[in-house]
């Protein structure tokens, strides 16, 4: 205050200054300081106040903003087409290397003719292999692109490799006869120079190199088909092709390469075994090798395959014909996705759809695995001609008779890019996805280039993998699958939130069942009967639990609590109904009290009372557990719950509160209002008497009627197992609702506890005046009139639950189940994120769809909070309007 | 709990009429009933209310009593068994459980018996018997069935070791150099040892590590120069000339250090100490090793307070060792509490400022209670979804953007760009903002109208009454979200595993380097750490005694920051008491 009374002082220019003015004069103005101060301040407070709750808020938009492009499919960065004057027909095969700046167009001659990709220009003078003046009658190439093999005319194979390794040199390394093709592209006879970031230069030479030939058919009789995959580990390459010749016979070869350690000399041997396939060779229309060379499959003219086991190669066996197009419908192209467990099979009607064994334990086929279609992709236009599957995902280039090219994803059963429209080009030769997934190239017949740039981030998310039901391959029916990571390449992330969200609403859901009874009951008790001393003290410490780190009961929890709960389950299990009928119990015990002793130990005894019958019921619960445990589960409950024994004893705990409140209802009603009218009449005490034999009457009644129901039940089939119990893991949903337990009832307790204290004094005192005793005060006064406030405690609660991660992270298996049995574990969305978020590599799908569980997340909290906001400030107004 | 909804539907209020039918007819002694009273769910309610209570004291006292426990030097024990094999071990914990069946049924019939009449549980006691380089294992259960007899022998030895955890056994012989001398001499020798050890160390880390970083920012600031000016510049040149000069002196001293080192470890191995475990086997080890060693079971009193205070000491102010299992947590304890300062220190003007915004500057109307509506909903958002942003947001785009412009030497290694201090408490001030903006919002509304508009009447300005007359009325108010939001991050365990937290530190965020705070850096939390030792390490029952003692001290600092700010509430309620217009 101090510049405000400076500012207001006499404005003192000195004696001379003032000697006119008769009237002393003072200057109203404020000073400039205080003026500046409170603009500074204000504009601070504005721009600060306003940016923090901008920011506060910006971390929903920048979920989003993260999250979002999972939604988007790619996009075409760059198309170009041009010519070079190869007849189309004559190239067997294209190669490229991963930067997309050289492609390797292999001929049947065995030349190679190489070109820069962006403009089309050629290297003069590839090398190129020997076939000493034959051509290639059959070729096949590993999923990679780099091994090959090709078959000739006269019954030989010849297996090698074509690549073009990239070796990164400095700039003064490209040789001075490289002439410039492009901006920092350079070229020689033999090799492209690129220049890269750092001053240095990527230098690509295509080579080709050829092994020895093989002599796998008869001499002289044509190979036509061949396929071929390079197996075992890199330094034991296990080399297998299987062939048809022009007499129909099918061969599996495995080629066994050994490096003499003394020589260095390599020396292959071959093992040939014949196949029974039993068909001629005109029918067949191709052949299919996986890399484990355990499985071939042979695609015949009438849109069939045969399918051979060949676990055992020295013996191939017939395991299965199916049928993968309709009948009379041709298979005109037919490949394997990446990692060679679904096949690609595209008709002559234009139909393309996705095939992989299931496991049916068949006994149609010789294995028991079924070819199964999972995936039907929506193709329009001729039918397609040409397949190249990606070498990282499930997505895949399909090129049709009429020149049109897609890219679609096989999982999603989408066509992510419409690459060129069907007619119109020529009929495609060869078609190429990149290496990386961002550009194709495809060859006419009459050798017309045609390429494509494209980015499509994600093509493995849509709303319906994310959330509905997918067909992976490996399982045998549609489903709802989270598993982000395994030790393989080809192992295709499965992201469905369905199974995280699921196990958040299980999670919140169990452990609300158990904390919001006890919470509200126990807040109800502190706000109305509980001395307000006495309250002064355990409201404090209730709401301490509340502040207590989640790491710490998450950690209790799991090492503490579940190694017991584990061995006293058959206690912890009759605890629900035990604990309760002790409560109760001892209530009508209390009421035997005559009525001047109970009003005197209303206060302190009582509440010692209530944690000595707790302390009673607790003891008994222990007491019983095992004898319970032995009379109805076989003396082992976590056998039972694997599916020994008999369904009643749980269903018996199950239809128990049923049982009670019927009987008590109907009990009710039959002994009539002249049972209570005659109760009146007596002294307390004797009533108490009278009310206890009841209780216990009905009791023993509802037990009664509790086995004849749960016998019911059984016997016409109900089983709890497989529903709410099922075979039990040592971290589970039980515990980890206990642990949530721990955290959420402190929140409710008190937020509920507030709600009831809000309700106004005058509603309270003019219902007791009334006479009204303060059970009926509470059950009918303040309850009503708190509803609203108490049910916005437990939406609260619910938020906190839904929210909770260490102690779901520490308590659970964090296993993906979508099953509600209590002793399984869950995996729920929070835990999921806080487990799989550090290992995610930024702007991954994995990373983006863990922001998108991460809005989820926010948006079910921040709906949930609202409406109990909502709910409240409703409260409030209308409490504080009574 | 049925009859209790059942009773109390009986005597509803709508069905008054038919009671007051019923008054007529009967002769009523007593003003009410039985069920009036609702005895049973008045239980059912003080039932719920001891639940809860003994739930809670339950928990504190379960950490209480474990953690203030697990420093207690406890007896060895030499357990014989029934076939004849012995361990010497502490007996960490009993407890009943149901035995295999096998084991069942290799047992004689009278224990057998005796184990069915108890319902199939016996009991078991869990051994720790350490020595786990000569078991490969450290805990074992011993069936009360198994056990032949059990003696405490005087002179056995609990030794901590530096690794491979504890060993119990018998002390042989201590050497210098293959000279044998009295195991008497152990504990002269023994701090000779330590002092020796300290000094290695000292060289390695603080000398060796120091000339480490030298070299590093050599190597950095050619790269600088290789960035500005590019590379084969005459500046380049001249920076890679100079570093290379000051690299070579700088080797020089590296060499001279490590032979340094090398000779003080010399000196270390030269002491060596014999040692047998309880079966006989012999192994020796360097007796710099030990950390601390008593004899178990002939300790005075006063002998057991000194090994409970020193283990409590070392705890609290040493580096963790054997992957945090055993040693201090003193990382984690600075961590956490420079994470939590930081934290405060953003929270409180960021917290406050919007606060005043929204209750003295804006307008208040339909957009204000929305916005308000939505802050009080954000302190719902779970913690997680603070981490994701805080990751995505902090860590990436700004940290990212800041190794650009700042550190292009350094990338593609991150500085900013990755979980650190600055961004766990940027994290955290988000997640604690909303919590100080209510508090801070209620303090505000609850200085009365008639202070503000004495004050503005008298001529001050707005910013003036702010400053003197509602700010100060406020303050309790603001310390105490300030404090309850300094309590939730210091236990926030979730986001910080995404936004920086590790289990093991190179280095403290503050030291003697230059800047001296380094906000970059990722740093240790008590919270983490329990989650580390406890479910992450090689053997939780290891870690066990240390988690619970992490988990008390974290405990003890999140309540006592929940009492401090009831205190401060009251404290400054009190002094403003008077003030009431």
């Amino acid at each position: 205050m101090t510049d405000a009374a400076m500012s207001t002082g006499p404005a003192s220019d000195g004696p001379e200054g003032n000697r006119r003015s008769v009237v002393y004069k003072r200057d109203k103005k404020t000073k400039a300081s205080v003026i500046w101060a409170d603009r500074i301040a204000t504009r601070g407070i504005m721009i600060g106040g306003f940016a923090v709750i901008l920011a506060v808020f910006m971390i929903a938009v920048f979920l989003v903003m993260v999250a979002l492009p999972l939604f988007s499919s790619g996009r075409v960065t760059d198309t170009k087409s041009y010519s070079l004057g190869t007849a189309g027909a004559d190239i067997v095969s294209t190669s490229m290397d991963e930067y997309r700046a050289l492609a390797v167009e292999l001929l049947k001659d065995g030349k190679l003719s190489a070109f820069y990709m962006a403009n089309g220009t050629r290297l003069a003078n590839p090398p190129s292999a020997d076939l000493g003046g034959k051509t290639a009658s059959a070729f096949a190439r590993t999923l990679r692109g780099d091994d090959i093999a090709l078959a000739f005319p006269d019954g030989t194979v010849r297996l090698g490799r074509i690549s073009i390794d990239p070796v990164v040199t400095p700039a003064s390394a490209t040789p001075a006869d490289a002439k410039e093709i492009a901006p920092g592209v350079k070229a020689t006879a033999t090799t492209l120079y690129m220049q890269v970031p750092g001053g240095q230069t990527r230098a690509l030479q295509p080579k080709i190199e050829l092994q020895a030939p093989i002599q796998v058919a008869p001499a002289g009789t044509a190979i036509r088909f061949i396929d071929y995959r390079v197996g075992g580990t890199s330094e034991s390459p296990v080399e297998t092709f299987v062939t048809v010749d022009d007499r129909g016979t099918a061969r599996l070869s495995t080629a066994y390469s050994q490096v003499n350690m003394m020589t260095g000399e390599t020396t292959t041997s071959t093992v040939n075994t014949e196949i029974p396939t039993g068909v001629a060779t005109a029918n067949v229309t191709g052949l299919l090798l996986n890399t484990p060379a355990d499985r071939v499959i042979v695609a015949l003219d009438d849109g069939s395959i045969r399918r051979f086991d060949t676990r055992n190669p020295a013996k191939p066996r017939l395991a299965e014909t199916a049928r993968l197009a309709p009948p009379g419908v041709k298979l005109t192209a037919l490949g394997y996705l990446n990692g060679e467990n679904s096949l690609i099979a595209a008709g002559a009607d234009g139909s393309l759809a996705v095939w992989t064994l299931v496991d049916r334990k068949s006994t149609a086929t010789a294995d028991g695995l079924v070819m199964t279609r999972i995936h039907e992709i929506p193709h329009t236009g001729a039918p397609i001609t040409a397949l190249s599957s990606s070498q990282r995902t499930r997505l895949f280039l399909a090129a049709d008779a009429a020149g049109g090219v897609g890219l679609y994803h096989a999982t999603t059963e989408r066509l992510i890019l419409e690459l060129a429209k069907s007619g119109g080009a020529s009929p495609v030769q060869t078609a190429l996805l990149a290496p990386r997934d961002d550009g194709a190239i495809v060859i006419g017949r009459d050798g017309g280039v045609r390429l494509w740039s494209f980015a499509v981030s994600h093509p493995e998310t849509t709303l319906k993998s994310l959330f509905g039901k997918v067909w992976y391959e490996g399982y045998s029916e549609p489903g709802y699958t989270w598993q982000s990571t395994a030790a393989t390449d080809s192992f295709e992330p499965k992201l469905s939130l369905t199974p995280l969200i699921f196990g958040t609403i299980k999670g919140a859901f169990y452990s609300l069942i158990f904390a919001v009874p006890i919470a509200l009951l126990a807040a109800i008790y502190t706000s109305e009967f509980l001395h307000f001393r006495i309250r002064g003290i355990v409201k404090p410490l209730m709401e301490l639990l509340a502040s207590l780190p989640s790491v710490v009961i998450g950690f209790v929890v799991a090492l503490v609590l579940s190694p017991i709960v584990e061995n006293w389950i058959a206690a912890i299990v009759i605890a629900f109904g035990v604990i309760p009928l002790t409560l109760i119990g001892s209530a009508f015990l209390w009421q035997l009290l005559p009525q001047p002793l109970a009003l005197r130990l209303d206060g302190m005894p009582k509440l010692i009372a209530f944690f000595i019958a707790m302390a009673a019921g607790i003891w008994f619960t222990i007491l019983g557990g095992p004898v319970f445990e032995r009379l109805f589960f076989g003396g082992d409950f976590k056998a039972w719950t694997t599916g020994e024994g008999s369904a009643t004893p749980f269903l018996f705990l199950l239809v128990l509160p049923i049982s009670f409140l019927a009987v008590f209802a109907i009990g009710g009603r039959i002994l009539g209002r002249s049972y209570r009218d005659s109760l009146r009449t007596k002294e307390y005490h004797v009533a108490g008497f009278w009310e206890l034999g009841r209780w216990l009457l009905f009791t023993v009644l509802a037990l009664g009627l509790a086995v004849v129901l749960a016998k019911l039940f059984a016997s016409s089939g109900f089983d709890a197992r497989g529903g709410i119990v099922d075979t039990y893991v040592q971290r589970n949903t039980l515990i980890a609702s206990f642990g949530m337990a721990f955290a959420v009832i402190p929140i409710i307790y008190s937020i509920a506890e507030d709600a009831l204290g809000a309700v106004p004094e005058h509603l309270r005192s003019a219902s007791l005046g009334c006479g009204a005793t303060k059970w009926q005060t509470a059950r009918w006064v303040i309850l009503p009139t708190a509803g609203s406030g108490i049910f916005s405690a437990i939406m609260i609660g619910l938020g906190r639950a839904v929210g909770e991660t260490m102690i779901v992270v520490m308590a659970t298996g964090n296993t993906p189940v979508t099953n509600w049995s209590l002793f399984s574990g869950l995996r729920a969305l929070s835990a999921n994120i806080n487990v799989e978020l550090p290992e995610a590599v930024k702007d991954s799908t994995l990373y983006r769809t863990l922001f998108l569980c991460g809005l989820v997340l926010f948006v079910m909290t921040f709906i949930l909070n609202t409406f109990a906001e909502i709910v409240r400030q409703r409260f409030r107004k209308r409490a504080a309007q009574l | 709990m049925a009859d209790m909804a059942q009773m109390s539907d009986d005597y509803s209020p709508d069905r008054s009429d038919s009671a007051a039918s019923a008054l007529s007819v009967v002769t009523r002694r007593k003003a009410s009933d039985l069920t009036a009273r609702g005895e049973p769910m008045v239980w059912a309610m003080g039932g719920s209310l001891a639940f809860g209570l003994m739930m809670i004291l339950g928990f504190l006292a379960l950490i209480f009593w474990n953690g203030l426990t697990a420093f207690w030097p406890k007896p060895v024990e030499v357990v014989t068994m029934t076939d004849g094999h012995v361990i010497a071990g502490e007996p960490v914990r009993t407890e009943s459980y149901k035995p295999q069946k096998d084991a069942l049924e290799a047992l004689p019939a009278n224990l057998r018996a005796s184990i069915e009449a108890h319902g199939g549980m016996s009991t078991r006691t869990l051994y720790r018997i350490g020595n786990y380089d000569f078991y490969s294992n450290d805990f074992q259960w011993v069936p009360v069935f198994n056990v032949k007899k059990v003696e405490r022998p005087g002179d056995l030895t609990l030794v901590e070791r530096q690794e491979w955890g504890v060993f119990i056994g018998r002390l042989v012989s201590i050497s210098e150099d293959g000279k044998q001398m009295s195991i008497s001499a152990l504990d002269a020798e023994h701090d000779k040892a330590r002092a020796l050890r300290g000094k290695r160390i000292a060289i390695e880390t603080d000398e060796v590590g120091s000339i480490n970083r030298q070299i590093n920012a050599l190597r950095l600031s050619v790269r600088r120069a290789e960035i500005n000016y590019g590379q084969g510049s005459p500046e380049a040149n001249a920076e890679a000339g100079r570093a290379a000069a000051e690299t070579a002196k700088l080797n020089l001293d590296f060499d001279r250090l490590s032979q340094k080192a090398a000779a003080a470890r010399a000196a270390e191995d030269a002491l060596k100490i014999k040692v047998a475990e309880i079966g006989g086997e012999t192994r020796e080890f360097g007796l710099a090793d030990f950390v601390r060693y008593y004899d178990a079971n002939a300790l005075s009193l006063l002998q057991k307070f000194g090994v409970y205070f020193s283990r409590w000491y070392e705890f609290l102010t040493a580096d963790p060792r054997e992957a945090n299992t055993e040693g201090g947590v003193w990382p984690a304890i600075f961590g956490t509490l420079v994470m939590t300062v930081v934290m405060s220190l953003l929270v409180a003007p960021f917290g406050v400022v919007a606060a005043l915004y929204l209750r003295e500057y804006a307008k208040q109307g339909r957009i204000v209670s929305l916005v308000r509506i939505c802050v009080n909903n954000l302190a719902g958002v779970p913690s997680i979804v603070y981490g994701v942003f805080g990751l995505g947001f902090f860590a990436y785009v700004l940290g990212g953007s800041i190794d650009r412009m700042f550190f292009p030497e350094r990338l593609p290694n991150p500085t900013f760009g990755t979980g650190g201090l600055l961004w766990a408490a940027l994290t955290l001030a988000l997640l604690t903002v909303p919590v100080v903006i209510v508090a801070t919002e209620e303090a505000l509304s609850a200085v009365p109208r008639s202070m503000r508009e004495g004050s503005l009447a008298c001529g001050a300005s707005k910013w003036q009454t702010i400053k003197w007359i509602v700010l100060p009325r406020a303050m309790p108010g603001i310390m105490t979200g300030l404090i309850l939001a300094m309590a939730r991050g210091a236990g926030e365990v979730a986001p910080l595993m995404i936004v920086g937290v590790v289990k093991l530190a190179p280095a403290l965020p503050i030291d003697g380097m230059f800047p001296f705070i380094h906000l970059e850096r990722s740093f240790m939390h008590l919270g983490f750490h329990i989650y580390d030792v406890g479910f992450q390490s090689r053997n939780s029952e290891a870690g066990r005694s240390m988690v619970f003692v992490t988990a008390l001290v974290l405990m003890v600092l999140v309540l006592a920051l929940n009492a401090v700010s009831i205190r401060v509430r009251n404290r400054l309620k009190r002094r403003f008491a008077g003030d009431k217009f």
